[in-house]
């Protein structure tokens, strides 16, 4: 009888990091209209980091305390968003390409962000510490490593902390009115260069985090983004491309469907592999805009 | 005084030519083909280490035929195209044989380039069945444990150990599928049942439901068949997580070193097949030479290149020439060799026409201790 809790308290903090993925393309997709597929490289980007800051593993091999990691990770994430959006995607929206222009422009940024990760980390997998050891903890019924409650926690910070941002700043107006309509944001005077650029550090700021997040669960390595990229992607379409709480929700439900799926359906498990894709087929079709609507203009 | 610079470098050319002649003459050039960045990485350089620790060792001891061993090493990323374009390059090199530390399917395609040019090729850690028998080749020979020699040693031990109904836990990888059928074959003939195989696909983010399945089982034992380090991280965590107490029996696949690295201090207990027992006066040997060169203990890969680089400077004397026939008969012949790799007794030997040398009862079973590969608690397939 303890499976089930124990199940909640797994897929729980694995639905945080497809959602904290899904909020880092939604960051971007909203306010730019651009599917960035790099997220998931740049996920693996802040787990190396994370490694590189708090282990003997990788240079700087510093054995910094964990809240280094974390402003390392934003930090340099940030800027690499940033200067992904100036080198690839902003000279191509000058030039009035075509939305599918930096879409393909960023799989190429995949690739150099892949790469680059192989050459200065190596092809093993590197582990990395969690900051409150690897205890089990229980809240009640509800067990699971300490780790696992540390992402369900900061995810939900996360998550509260973008919806103060879009509901309550003026910062976050202008993201909104961006992505409500692009030209009349610009009539009215903001700066969609600068909406442009914030989106895309944002965005790498957020998939950097579910990177560091997860490492200690999974290690960090090269391979780690693609399928970072895909879970990410369909618990967004399955939220609902236009709002914060979709990506979480189409998170949850992702994760949940995976786990109770291995768990309690009497199929070989080697088939839950299929379901996120499933679910995203089910979704395109039947409910192609998502759990939640997004905001119309007015 | 433009003809007199021409006369000076045309001088200095044919001095050149003639020191790198003299010292091509003065060398045997050996070809290591090594996976130095994709999946084959975990074994291939610890493997090829071990090559060059062997070179270095007989070397200091005049080398073999008179002359010193040099080793040109080349990255094939694991890929059988590159393998055997790799294999290319060292034949044209002039290498009077090839040693392979990568992947079998890599060290498959480059058989092509050795049958064809007739050049001695050695895979000292391979472990796949096939490599001598899909494609007749006699220059090729395989001395490491092959995989149903190991699998047969692990049945013998889960036998012994009474165990009636396992699982197997795997990830999606072709490898570790190939291991869990290997499993289930092995485990037939031995009458246990296989009650049910888990797979912890890549990218998967948690385990807790595979194990709890397992879990709700209760198997005697899990058996692991998993090669992705990541997702073998999964499955010791959720295990630990789960609180699980159920034996952890490994394949071959355990003895790589990055796992205790990876999953440090998750693995306390669990066995795994090996072909390398500390207490055999050889092995311990390779042992202390290894401490002293790199100043940490070793796991039993580099021992599989220290044994491959010597059983080759060894069929050059017994040719010797190096003659590409009189080498491969030379290896050929090779009878009770006895090296750091195998069972306290084992030994190796080319006997009926055959190429793969590994004694089948030189496989051990080992268990961790305090995150190191610890002892041998069982041997061979009795």
């Amino acid at each position: 009888m303890e499976d089930l809790p124990e199940l909640i308290v797994s897929a729980t903090a694995s639905g945080c990091i497809y959602a904290l993925v899904a909020l880092a393309y939604l960051l971007i997709l909203r306010p730019t209209s651009v599917i960035n597929f790099a997220i998931g490289e740049w996920a693996a980007t802040g787990a190396f980091i994370g490694v590189a800051v708090l282990t003997p593993l990788a240079w700087p091999r510093l054995e910094g305390p964990y809240w280094l990691a974390l402003v390392a990770v934003l930090v340099i994430l940030g800027l690499l968003g940033w200067l992904v959006e100036v080198v690839t995607v902003r000279p191509l929206i000058r030039r009035g390409a075509g939305i599918t222009s930096p879409i393909l422009a960023l799989l190429g940024v995949l690739v150099i962000f892949r790469e680059s990760l192989t050459m200065l980390f190596g092809a093993d997998p590197l582990p990395s510490p969690p900051p409150f050891g690897f205890k089990r903890v229980a809240l009640g019924p509800f067990a699971g490593a300490s780790q696992q409650f540390l992402i369900i926690g900061a995810t939900f910070a996360v998550f509260v902390a973008v919806w103060l941002f879009f509901e309550r700043t003026v910062w976050g107006r202008a993201f909104e009115a961006v992505a409500l309509n692009r030209r009349a944001a610009a009539l009215i005077g903001i700066n969609l260069r600068r909406v442009t650029a914030l989106a895309f550090a944002a965005g790498a700021m957020v998939a950097g985090l579910a990177g560091l997040l997860m490492t200690p669960l999974t290690s960090a390595h090269y391979m780690m983004g693609l399928p970072l990229a895909i879970q990410g992607f369909t618990a967004l379409v399955i939220g609902g491309v236009g709002r914060v709480e979709g990506a979480l929700l189409g998170g949850l439900l992702l994760a949940f469907v995976e786990q109770l799926g291995a768990r309690y359906l009497p199929i070989p498990s080697g088939l839950t592999l299929g379901f996120p894709f499933v679910l995203l087929i089910v979704f395109l079709f039947l409910r192609p805009g998502g759990l939640i609507a997004p905001r119309e203009a007015c | 005084m433009s003809s007199c610079r021409l006369s000076c470098w045309a001088v200095a050319a044919l001095l050149a030519v003639q020191t790198a002649s003299a010292s091509a003459q003065d060398t045997i050039k050996i070809g290591v083909i090594t996976d130095r960045v994709a999946s084959a990485k975990f074994y291939a350089e610890p493997v090829t280490r071990g090559v060059e620790l062997g070179a270095k060792v007989l070397n200091d001891k005049g080398g073999a035929l008179g002359k010193k061993l040099q080793l040109i090493i080349e990255d094939d990323q694991n890929k059988p195209d590159v393998s055997a374009a790799k294999a290319r390059k060292l034949v044209d090199d002039g290498v009077a044989a090839i040693v392979s530390n990568t992947g079998s399917p890599a060290t498959q395609q480059a058989q092509t380039v050795s049958l064809e040019t007739r050049t001695l090729h050695l895979t000292p850690a391979n472990s796949a069945d096939t490599l001598t028998t899909l494609l007749d080749n006699p220059y090729f020979f395989q001395t490491g444990p092959l995989a149903s020699i190991q699998l047969a040693t692990l049945m013998a031990y889960t036998k012994s150990r009474g165990f009636k109904a396992v699982a197997i836990v795997r990830d999606n990888s072709a490898l570790s599928q190939s291991f869990a059928d290997s499993f289930r074959q092995g485990l037939d003939k031995v009458g246990i049942k296989v009650a049910l195989e888990e797979v912890i696909p890549q990218g998967a983010t948690s385990a807790v439901a595979n194990l709890q399945k397992v879990r709700a089982e209760k198997v005697d034992a899990i058996l692991q068949a998993g090669v992705l380090g990541p997702e073998m991280l999964q499955f010791f965590r959720a295990y630990q997580q789960l609180g699980m107490k159920e034996p952890i029996l490994g394949s071959y696949n355990l003895s790589i070193p990055a796992y205790l690295t990876m999953a440090k201090d998750l693995m306390e207990g669990v066995v795994f097949v090996d072909a390398f027992d500390l207490d055999k006066p050889e092995a311990k040997l390779f042992a202390d030479v290894y401490v002293k060169e790199y100043g940490e203990p070793p796991s039993s890969l580099p021992a599989y290149g220290w044994d491959g680089i010597r059983l080759l400077a060894l069929a050059m004397e017994k040719a010797g020439s190096l003659d590409k026939e009189k080498l491969r008969a030379a290896m050929q012949s090779t009878t009770s060799f006895v090296g750091a790799i195998g069972a306290k007794g084992a030994s190796w030997g080319f006997r009926d026409g055959k190429r793969t040398g590994f004694d089948p009862q030189g496989a051990v079973v080992r268990v961790i201790k305090d995150n190191k590969h610890g002892p041998v608690v069982y041997a061979g397939q009795k």
